[in-house]
């Protein structure tokens, strides 16, 4: 635990002086006759914490941080499904390569991802899209739990996940660090180097990520899929093998109060879907192909593009902060040619290319932070975000669109002494989405034939309506954070969240080739809104630290797919899902509790609930994650650690309308990690055991949960961390 | 420390009334499909209607249910295929019926008819069946459409529902 609270003084000045940092002085001038004979300065006391410490104190919401830790036992190479480690966040997996993160049971476009201060796009385009984020590049992650949409806008509802780069070494020096990366589950091969200068005012740093990975191994040999039961060969997933690539670049310049910066990064994966779970199975699509690490058709690759710049400049009583990005995300899906309709022949072009989206994203954020020097501080922001999406290929999914964001907040701290903050802000934000249209005439066609009447035609024949709509929303957060001699942390926030509705939400009407569902958007739905109150007390002294954190919140308006029980006249549908609103709520919280044994030994029992329910339709929601806890007990000694987890996992029976409950499961995990130097390196190495009893289990949050696909078995993982200066 | 449990226990009763105060009343559960004929792996006689057949039921009320068979050539990929018969159309039907105010239902028809330019070939049939509340049950079969053989008494058929 201590491991990263290593202080980074340097960077907590830095990063926190006009934030924590309390200074007092007092200046003492003995003068005689108009000359000043002397200056006694009295005491200049200057209070900074680590980063991990200010960032918990600065937001009144509860905040998680994961640290060096992060590339240690729980590093699997996917950024989502470590975070699934942090109590009341999840993954949402999508196979073996493609997760989202979701926090007390809010997913898909309700988590806010930011990188260096600019927001994540990409993964909300739909339930099996995921996020495309170098792990082994994410060095300092912060989750802010509860909503933030005054600071960040629509979508952060559930909460934020901030990406942060760890500071620029203080002194002229080249670091670096080559990270190796080896799991037995489907064989992942993968590898980071990082190599960073610092010269003067400025710093450098490039780093490249490759990873490959085989097929997917699950303890089964069959999966359900349209209620058949099919073979899995060699209980591995047949083509689900694949690979990421990542090259990300980064400059920045500091001199005096200025400070800029410019980051490139490209992440690109290749991963195979499962025959099994796309289109219509057919046993003998699944006979083992003799290659474990191919990938060959039906699959998607993603590549994901952004470009961000910081500029910073501070004076006395005022500082301002630009950021601005670009980000392109293009995720094609390719597939042998299939239809429904004996009236469409295969494109001439691309006649694999089954889907591709195209998603540019500008964005654009400014702050100016004001204060008096003494108890007040006031930012006020401006965020505005541009976002055009097209598509293409042989099938039809989502619409494209063009969505224009705006919003303009102020927010005001008052910190009487240095053990209270109280701070509120107000929020006012514009949208306006314009969904294309789209007219799928090959279904009109077949419809026709099959006798349905020209208006019943025309309730279908548009796979995505023409929508454009204007939306405007306030959001609004009050809270105090009180600390009480560093060992007694009590923060309290209420705050109101909102969501523009997708273009999803919106305009679909089709079946999702994904959830095998007519799923139909509602063009005239209202935008998502909530009110969250969010508690937490933190303790931490002598061998003792403890944390509570529970929330309670209620939307007025929560967007679901709700069944409507009309069928829908698509082939391979059952009944119509339409987008609708609900009055939801959701309550839970977590819960941890460490212990400092005698001779290195230490205990930490960390749990989590969460509790929703869709007030309307009097059930709960669908994806609800499953009630949790993990005991460990872990020794360390000088660079050396060795831990064991007992993770409980209770059964789900709190289900959603046409969503299977999921049994629960316990779970043995064990790791060792040790430290050693090697030349003028410390080199780290983890050995991490996850499900040593190769237990059959079901993640209720996964994609493939619906066709009985349980998680990984026993997997062995290796992580070997070697750093130079 | 003392403080520290009480504030524990306060938040375990939280969250304890929480689960409690609001129950679960809606009817999640889905409704049971027992389809007797046609069984997987039957052959349907193309120019003639299928003999379907099959036990409904549900713990609060039916709604509807839905026949839906369509073509499953090429390895399920759907691709086109009709080199044998390029005359033929691939059969495709899709049916539903209303079974509103019923607990349980047994059905027996002959509404599905077969006609003769049907495709030979492998292909899926679907049934689906909703209750009122909106849960959703299916059951999927592979059959072949053949102009030989065909829709004859299958004695003991091992269904795997």
């Amino acid at each position: 635990m201590h491991a990263y609270l290593i202080p980074l003084a340097w960077c907590a000045l830095l990063v926190v002086s006009p934030a924590t940092a309390s200074e007092r002085d007092s200046l003492a001038r003995e003068t005689t006759g108009d000359t000043i004979a002397s200056i006694r300065l009295e005491e200049v006391v200057i209070t900074g914490r680590n980063y991990p410490g200010a960032t918990r104190h600065a937001s009144p919401l509860p905040v998680e941080i994961t640290g060096k830790g992060f590339t240690r036992e729980d590093f699997t190479g996917n950024f989502a499904r470590a975070l699934g480690r942090v109590p009341g966040v999840h993954s949402m997996d999508i196979g073996s390569g493609f997760s989202k993160p979701v926090i007390r049971g809010m997913g898909f476009n309700r988590v806010v991802v930011l990188e260096n201060g600019v927001k994540q796009e990409g993964q909300q385009w739909g339930a099996d899209h995921g996020l495309e984020i170098d792990a082994f590049n994410a060095e300092s992650v912060a989750v802010h739990k509860g909503p933030a949409s005054l600071l960040h806008g629509s979508d952060a509802t559930g909460g934020v996940i901030e990406i942060t780069r760890r500071p620029p070494p203080v002194d002229n020096r080249v670091v670096g660090e080559l990270v190796l990366l080896a799991r037995a589950m489907n064989g992942t091969v993968g590898g980071s180097a990082m190599i960073g200068m610092k010269r003067g005012a400025w710093y450098a740093k490039l780093r490249y990520t490759e990873q490959h990975f085989g097929d997917y191994r699950v303890p089964v040999d069959t999966v359900i899929y349209l209620t058949r039961r099919l073979p899995v060969a060699g209980r591995a997933l047949k083509n689900t093998a694949g690979m990421e690539r990542d090259v990300a670049g980064h400059v920045e310049y500091r001199l005096g109060a200025y400070h800029a910066w410019l980051t490139a990064s490209n992440a690109y994966q290749k991963v195979g879907f499962f025959p099994g779970a796309h289109g219509v199975p057919d046993p003998a699509r699944l006979e083992d192909d003799g290659n474990s690490r191919d990938t060959g058709l039906p699959y998607s690759s993603v590549n994901h593009l952004k470009v961000t710049t910081r500029q910073e400049r501070g004076w006395e009583r005022v500082s301002l902060r630009w950021d601005a990005g670009y980000q392109r995300n293009y995720r094609e899906e390719r597939s042998r040619f299939h239809t429904h309709y004996g009236t469409m022949s295969p494109p001439e072009r691309s006649p694999d290319l089954e889907l591709a989206f195209s998603l540019d994203t500008y964005s654009s954020s400014l702050r100016v932070t004001r204060d008096n020097g003494r108890e007040w501080e006031q930012v006020t922001g401006w965020d505005m975000q541009v976002q055009r999406n097209r598509v293409a290929g042989y099938s039809f999914l989502l619409p494209g669109y063009d969505r224009l964001s705006t919003g303009l907040f102020g927010l005001v701290t008052y910190r009487p002494d240095t053990r209270l903050s109280i701070s509120g802000g107000a929020r006012y934000d514009r949208g306006r989405v314009e969904v294309f249209p789209y007219r799928d005439e090959h279904l009109e066609i077949y419809l026709r034939e099959q006798g349905y009447s020209e208006t019943e035609i025309a309730r279908y024949r548009w796979r995505a309506y023409a929508v454009r709509r204007d939306f405007d929303d306030f959001s609004f957060s009050l809270g105090a954070v009180l600390d009480l001699d560093d060992t007694h942390l009590l923060k309290a926030n209420i705050g109101k969240g909102f969501r523009l509705p997708g273009a999803n939400e919106l305009a679909a009407n089709g079946v999702h080739h994904g959830t095998f569902r007519h799923e139909q958007g509602d063009p005239s739905l209202l935008p998502e809104r909530g009110w969250q109150v969010d508690l937490s007390y933190s303790y931490r002294g002598g061998a003792w630290s403890l944390s509570a954190s529970p929330f309670l919140a209620f939307f007025g308006n929560y967007i679901y797919l709700k069944p409507t029980g009309e069928w829908s006249a698509l082939p391979h549908a059952g009944q119509i899902y339409r987008y609708a609103g609900a009055r939801s709520l959701f309550a839970g919280g977590e819960l941890s509790l460490g212990i400092d044994l005698p001779l290195g030994f230490s205990y930490r029992l960390s749990g989590e609930y969460v509790y929703s329910r869709n007030l309307d339709d009097r059930s709960p929601l669908s994806f609800s994650p499953p009630t949790q806890a993990r005991n460990t007990i872990a020794w360390e000694k000088s660079g050396f650690r060795l831990h064991a987890e007992w993770q409980h996992i209770a059964t789900q029976r709190r289900t959603a309308k046409n969503e299977d409950p999921t049994n629960g499961a316990d779970l043995l995990h064990a790791g060792v990690t040790g430290a050693f130097s090697a030349g003028n390196s410390n080199v780290e190495i983890t050995l991490a055991l996850e499900n040593a009893l190769d237990k059959r289990y079901y993640n209720h949050l996964s994609f493939y949960r619906k066709i009985e696909l349980p998680e990984p078995g026993r997997d062995l993982r290796v992580v070997i961390r070697i750093p130079f200066k | 420390m003392k403080t520290i449990s009480c504030f524990n226990i306060c938040l375990l009763a939280i969250f304890a009334l929480l689960a409690a105060a609001c129950g679960d009343d809606s009817d999640n559960t889905k409704p049971v499909i027992n389809l007797i004929e046609p069984a997987d792996g039957d052959t349907l006689h193309i120019g003639d209607d299928v003999h379907f057949e099959m036990e409904l039921s549900d713990n609060e009320e039916l709604k509807s249910y839905k026949v839906d068979i369509h073509d499953n050539f090429d390895g399920h990929t759907h691709a086109l295929s009709r080199d044998t018969e390029p005359e033929s159309v691939a059969f495709s039907f899709n049916k539903t019926w209303e079974l509103t105010g019923k607990k349980t239902a047994s059905v027996h028809h002959h509404e599905i008819v077969i006609p003769e330019n049907a495709t030979p070939g492998a292909y899926h049939l679907m049934v689906y069946c909703t209750d009122a509340a909106g849960n959703e049950a299916l059951v999927a079969r592979d059959v072949v459409l053949s102009h030989e053989g065909g829709e004859h008494d299958h004695g003991d058929d091992d269904h795997d529902e």
